[in-house]
């Protein structure tokens, strides 16, 4: 499902990830781990084509990156559900919206968005909060909503970079459970994160990063 | 589809920056007007030029002593001519005759004279396409060959200045209206790209979760179009206001000026080119929209 072979990024003659080489298969959930700075955010950027890659191929659900148009981002970006660090919710939409834009990026009908939506906001048990608007949610619904907004569009591959960031253990807890329920529905999924807790006893793939190299794997 | 989401954020954009979307759309509309007031100009000044044909002749005085026979003879040459489209003889008691209509009152300048001083004369009318300065003057030398003629007269100068205003109305206007719609193209662009940077946190979403370069458009594009559109539809309120004045009010006043038309299809123009141009501007505004 996603494959990094020899990938070098660079930010100002620096490198931010050296030479990576891994594979993660369809339906895996794996979990990247090392300190601030690693390079686990700027591998999720890549694999999410928010950053090119200066060496070393990438392929994501067989789409070589290399050979991939611009005009075509847009439709692999929709099989790449992203929980990303700072949220990116829109301030100016209640809770519903924040998850029905995503479908409606897909150019789906309003009738069909409504149910959709809800029965997502219920998995994530914010259904009651589908009028909030995002300031107006504590730290684990915005997380929540960011989730929902991810998986909505059904995709194939689900990013999260440090999800469980500033959350107490209980909502931490919360959400592994949710990413477990959403890659027990044969979902991809990645997890970037400092806290071992998350990974811990899970029996998954753990990727030690450190300055830019995978210096090690490990089952959680 | 999208296209009724982008209609509502759109919408909801305009709603949000009301106040400065109005004044863009009265800047538009100032635009439109002049451009209007511009075309009005050139469009009479048009048909002035276009009605001159009809009302331009050539005199042609003939030598002194010429029987009407002759003329006759010079008229059958004359109509030979594929620039001619009628020739008509003045005799030189009939244009006496005409003189003296022409001064009314004032003929006693005519007084004392033994005899008619006036030369017979033919009056020729050109076919409307060598009404030009080129075409005249061609015709001119052609006539001046012919026996018996003394002089061809055409109102050399005033057919070149006739001809070099409407060549002046006409680069002059065209600029004017080049550079109103590059204005306008311009208040378009600048509403736009602050609307679209006053929203890039949000675009930059919208990419990283999908979305296509037309639907990041379809928004900025509608607000473009409703702003070209609006300023449209008020210089042609405001155009209507200029052609009621004008041809109500003024002309009561200086009849003369009922002579000047106004090209009514300008109304249904002015939104039709506002939406174009207001298009126009969003298009530059939004560029390429990159997504990495």
């Amino acid at each position: 499902m996603i494959h990094f072979s020899n990938v070098t990024k660079f930010y100002e003659r620096q490198a931010a990830i050296k030479n990576v080489t891994f594979s993660i298969e369809k339906g895996e959930m794996v979990f990247m781990t090392g300190p601030s700075g690693a390079g686990k955010s700027t591998l999720l950027k890549i694999i999410y084509l928010s950053e090119k890659p200066d060496e070393g191929s990438v392929t994501i659900a067989e789409w070589d990156l290399s050979k991939l148009k611009e005009s075509s981002i847009p439709f692999l970006r929709r099989n790449i559900g992203v929980v990303f660090q700072d949220f990116r919710l829109l301030d100016n939409r209640n809770v519903f919206d924040n998850v029905a834009i995503a479908l409606r990026i897909r150019g789906m009908l309003d009738s069909e968005i409504q149910d959709w939506v809800m029965e997502i906001l219920k998995m994530v048990n914010l259904r009651h909060k589908a009028d909030s608007f995002p300031q107006a949610l504590s730290g684990g619904e915005q997380q929540r909503v960011v989730i929902a907004r991810a998986i909505v569009g059904e995709p194939t591959i689900l990013l999260a970079d440090e999800p469980t960031g500033n959350l107490d253990t209980d909502t931490a807890a919360g959400i592994t459970r949710l990413f477990k329920e959403i890659n027990a529905r044969g979902t991809t999924v990645v997890i970037a994160t400092h806290n071992r807790e998350l990974y811990r006893n899970t029996g998954r793939r753990v990727f030690r990063i450190d300055s830019g190299n995978i210096v090690g794997e490990e089952i959680g | 589809m999208y296209l009724l989401y982008s209609l509502r954020l759109a919408i909801q954009s305009l709603w949000r920056e009301k106040w400065i979307n109005l004044l863009s759309v009265l800047t538009i509309a100032a635009g439109l007007f002049m451009i209007t007031l511009t075309f009005f100009v050139v469009y009479n000044i048009d048909l002035a030029t276009k009605r001159l044909p009809a009302r331009f002749s050539v005199m042609l005085y003939l030598n002194d002593g010429l029987s009407e026979q002759e003329a006759g003879s010079i008229i059958a040459q004359l109509k030979k001519n594929n620039a001619v489209e009628q020739a008509r003889y003045i005799a030189k008691d009939k244009a006496l005759e005409e003189l003296k209509g022409v001064l009314k009152n004032a003929d006693y300048i005519l007084e004392g004279m033994d005899e008619n001083p006036l030369p017979a004369s033919i009056e020729i009318k050109l076919k409307k396409e060598s009404v030009n300065i080129a075409g005249v003057k061609k015709v001119a030398a052609e006539i001046k060959k012919i026996k018996g003629i003394a002089e061809v007269e055409y109102g050399e100068q005033f057919l070149n200045s006739i001809h070099s205003i409407k060549g002046m109305a006409k680069a002059g206007s065209l600029s004017l209206i080049i550079i109103m719609s590059a204005g306008v193209i311009f208040v378009c662009y600048s509403t736009i790209k602050i609307a679209f940077y006053r929203r890039k946190e949000e675009i930059e979403t919208f990419k990283l979760l999908g979305a296509t370069r037309g639907f990041i458009r379809a928004p900025f594009v509608i607000e473009g179009s409703v702003l070209g559109i609006s300023g449209g539809i008020a210089s042609a309120a405001a155009a209507f206001v200029f052609y009621y004045v004008l041809f109500y009010k003024v002309t009561a006043a200086i009849p003369i000026l009922k002579i000047l038309v106004f090209p009514f299809e300008t109304f249904p123009a002015l939104p039709v080119a506002g939406l174009l141009l207001g298009i126009g501007g969003a298009v530059i505004a939004l560029g390429r929209i990159r997504f990495s």
